[in-house]
């Protein structure tokens, strides 16, 4: 009955969403056809969640008759994972889509108090986008379809890898991320309908960039930190097609809220702001059908279905190749000539998003190639992290710079020598600081470390500097950029000296027997079975010591899920804020030993606390926002 | 002038969907089976109806046969196994079942309540068969003449849809050929 009535209510959202959609655009009367479509996007938010409700209802009884939850769910699987699980697959990610990009439309109508044209076409808009995701959920992705097996049926299990608490954080964060571009993509669209800007606009938009930025941040970082703790490879950046899927959108959009800035501040780059949203959600898009399709071969990639893939691809064409040429029909209305110089803030905020465009595009490239190979007939390649270090570190180092360096600039033109005069001691305490902090650490010297953690520094000194020479009081203006700015810096400094530093070694190891790398000692104490709910482990105890300090115990595993037959390596990580030790169990050698990798990783942490910075900047923005608003 | 660089964008964009509509119809999984028009790999295996007598590759020889990679662990089998009997029965198909990674009683059963589309089923444990003949996962079918030469591969379930269109003419023309 359950499984039915989820069915039931996404229909009935689609047809709420169908009048969402024309209430905006065929209803003359302003308010009226408002009335109309906030009781419609209401309604449809209603029965959207009812459906997940019921799958998540349906997964916490194992409801095995339901094909979705036959394959990804198990007799044995415990009670938390089966809420994930319903977001675990296909069909349930692709309502949980649905379900975001309603609750988004429902924040939007509730916090934007505006009423008027642009904010009926914007809802119109975003119930045209829910109608198209909810047609293809229904045609082509039912997570309620039912069939009822002759015989009882334990079910197939969430995949090992997916057994894991990131799993109930880690997707819907992103979705809350990237879905909610559309908002700022509907703001864009209505904009270019209308043909005129208001003045508010920018500062109207802002939040509803920044805000899914913020999230998407987040999952960004949920994602890196659950890949390092689950894949056994201690790596937390792969380059993998789903990760650069959520990359993307994230780099247009950190380009998109630095533009509005100008455009809120200076009244420029209003064309250039409107193309950074419509590409923003348009990768966030394209990243839906990279990963749904099953047109690249990844990690994430779930089964795969022509028909799906087709039904994206018209409807991509449709809403993201409606959207540009709209734009190059109406964008016209909205040119300025430029009046700042070629040195002032305006200049590097432009080459700021320019920047970050051309890394967006260096990765598609590299996302794209194997499919543009492989449709030429030159063969399958995949393209891996070689290409993607070469191509993306030179263009991020050049933006690091920038990022201390801009907000000392002054808009509209600014004299280059008042500059140096003020950053020159900033300068060369960053430079100090990169090629002396590695040696006073007891590390060797490194010409690229030495850049890195110098261009690191630079952020955070520069941008105190500017913070703290502005503020007579404490002040939340300019406080949500000092937090982001310096994440970012902390993510910079992390990763060049996680890359530059890491020590690896794969060995050998009799029970008993010791091994040492980076100044510690590891050894591998014993093996023994144990056992969880739904898998076997044999779990290898291994002590570690550092010079002559109390010994620490540290347990990894290696675990057999019954269900799938398919082994999964639980590594033991022993952390701090300097530094990780990571160690993985690999396979017995017949002679009775065992081959393990064993990591030590320096301030791999700080990636993802810098990560978390950027939330709290975001959140920041929409706190001054707020207030600002209210005075 | 202008109105080009205002069309740029959507020019881009109009590119990278032909390239994905083209990627669409690649099969980033199918990779071609190196065994094709070659003879199938030898073996002897246990036969699941009888303890017995081993089977190996001689019993392909003499007739057109669909060598059939299934498991009753592997869901894509149960979806296909009732038009393999279907296929059976009606028309006269002759399948030999290659019972991958699988525990006997578990296969036996389903053989029993499900219908038995095979003649003879090798059972391939420790799954070093399946290597040989190239198998990346169940089910998978090739289709072997009467020479014992595979001369085609299906990955995946077989749907009425897929020997209507592809497999029943490939079995037909073998079926021909002296």
């Amino acid at each position: 009955m359950i499984p039915e009535l989820g069915s039931f209510a996404i229909i009935l959202a689609l047809i709420f969403a169908l009048i969402q959609f024309s209430a905006g655009l065929l209803i003359k009367k302003i308010e009226r056809a408002r009335e109309f479509s906030v009781a419609a996007a209401s309604g449809q938010f209603i029965f959207l969640a009812f459906a997940m409700l019921c799958l998540i209802i349906s997964f916490l009884n194992n409801d095995m008759t339901v094909v979705y939850v036959r394959e990804h769910s198990h007799a044995l699987l415990p009670f938390i994972y089966r809420i994930g699980a319903a977001w675990g697959g296909h069909e349930g990610s692709v309502l949980l889509w649905c379900v975001i990009l309603s609750g988004w439309t429902m924040a939007f109508i509730i916090f934007n108090r505006q009423h008027g044209q642009l904010n009926n076409y914007m809802v119109s808009i975003l119930g045209f986008v829910s109608t198209g995701f909810l047609t293809f959920l229904l045609m082509t992705s039912n997570p309620f379809l039912r069939d009822f097996p002759s015989a009882p049926i334990t079910g197939d299990d969430l995949t090992p890898v997916l057994q894991d608490p990131g799993l109930i954080f880690h997707p819907p964060m992103l979705y809350l991320g990237y879905v909610g571009f559309a908002i700022g993509f509907a703001f864009a669209i209505a904009t270019l309908l209308l043909g005129k800007l208001d003045k508010s606009w920018a500062r109207d938009c802002r939040p509803w960039i920044i805000l899914p930025w913020s999230f998407l941040s987040c999952g960004i970082v949920l994602g890196s930190w659950w890949a390092y703790r689950e894949l056994g490879w201690g790596g937390w950046w792969f380059w993998d097609p789903v990760e650069n899927a959520s990359l993307l959108p994230w780099l247009s959009a950190t380009a998109l809220i630095h533009t509005l800035i100008v455009c809120e501040k200076r009244n420029a780059f209003k064309g250039w702001a409107i193309l950074l949203a419509i590409v923003t959600f348009s990768l966030s898009l394209l990243g839906t059908f990279l990963v749904r399709s099953g047109v690249l071969v990844s990690v994430h990639a779930f089964a795969s279905d022509p028909t799906r893939g087709i039904f994206l691809l018209g409807y991509l064409a449709l809403i993201i190749g409606g959207a540009l040429l709209l734009y190059c029909g109406r964008i016209k209305h909205f040119y300025q000539a430029p009046e700042f110089e070629i040195f002032s803030r305006e200049t590097f905020l432009l080459i700021n998003g320019i920047f970050l465009l051309s890394a967006v595009a260096t990765i598609v490239l590299g996302t794209l190639y194997p499919i543009i190979l492989d449709a030429l007939d030159y063969g399958k390649i995949s393209v891996g992290e070689p290409y993607f270090n070469t191509v993306f570190v030179p263009i991020i180092l050049p933006l690091l710079l920038l990022m201390g360096l801009a907000p000392h600039v002054h808009w509209g033109q600014q004299a280059i020598k008042p500059l140096w005069n003020k950053l020159r001691l900033d300068i060369f305490l960053s430079l100090a600081l990169g090629f002396a902090g590695p040696l006073l650490f007891g590390f060797a010297f490194h010409w690229l470390a030495a850049i890195g953690i110098s261009f690191s520094f630079w952020i955070m000194i520069a941008t105190l500097h500017f913070f703290l020479r502005l503020q007579t009081k404490l002040d939340l203006k300019y406080s949500s950029m000092l937090v982001a700015h310096i994440g970012i810096a902390i993510i910079a400094l992390g990763i060049t000296v996680n890359k530059s530093y890491s020590e690896e070694r794969q060995v050998k190891l009799f029970p008993g027997e010791s091994v040492e790398l980076a100044g510690y000692s590891f050894k591998l104490e014993n093996i023994s079975e144990t056992k969880g709910i739904n898998y076997q482990s044999l779990a290898a105890q291994f002590s570690i010591q550092h010079f002559t300090q109390k010994p620490y115990s540290l347990i990894a595993e290696q675990r057999i899920y019954s269900s799938h037959d398919q082994s999964l390596s639980k590594p033991g990580i022993l952390a701090n804020g300097w530094r990780d030790l990571y160690i993985a169990l690999g396979a017995a050698l017949p002679d009775g030993s065992w081959s393990v990798r064993i990591y030590y990783k320096p301030l791999v942490r700080w990636i993802w606390a810098g990560g978390f910075f950027l939330l709290i900047g975001g959140f920041l923005s929409l706190l001054y926002s707020w207030q600002s608003r209210r005075n | 002038m202008k109105t080009f660089r205002y069309l740029l964008p959507f020019i881009i964009f109009f590119s990278i969907i032909i390239l994905l509509w083209r990627g669409l119809a690649l099969h980033p999984n199918q990779i071609p089976s190196p065994l094709l028009n070659k003879s199938t790999p030898q073996y002897s295996l246990p036969n699941l109806f009888d303890a017995n007598h081993p089977t190996t590759q001689k019993d392909l020889l003499g007739k057109v046969t669909l060598v059939n990679v299934w498991a009753s662990w592997c869901p894509a089998c149960a979806e296909e196994h009732e038009y393999l009997v279907q296929l059976a029965q009606e028309q006269n198909i002759n399948f030999y079942g290659i019972n991958y990674k699988d525990d006997s009683a578990a296969a036996l059963k389903i053989l029993k309540t499900a219908g038995n589309p095979y003649k003879i089923v090798a059972i391939d444990q420790s799954g070093n068969a399946a290597i040989d003949w190239g198998v990346y996962g169940a089910p998978e079918t090739f289709i072997v003449d009467k020479k014992g030469i595979i001369r085609y591969k299906q990955i995946g379930p077989i749907t009425p849809d897929i020997w209507d269109n592809k497999l029943k003419s490939i079995v037909n023309q073998l079926e021909n050929e002296n």
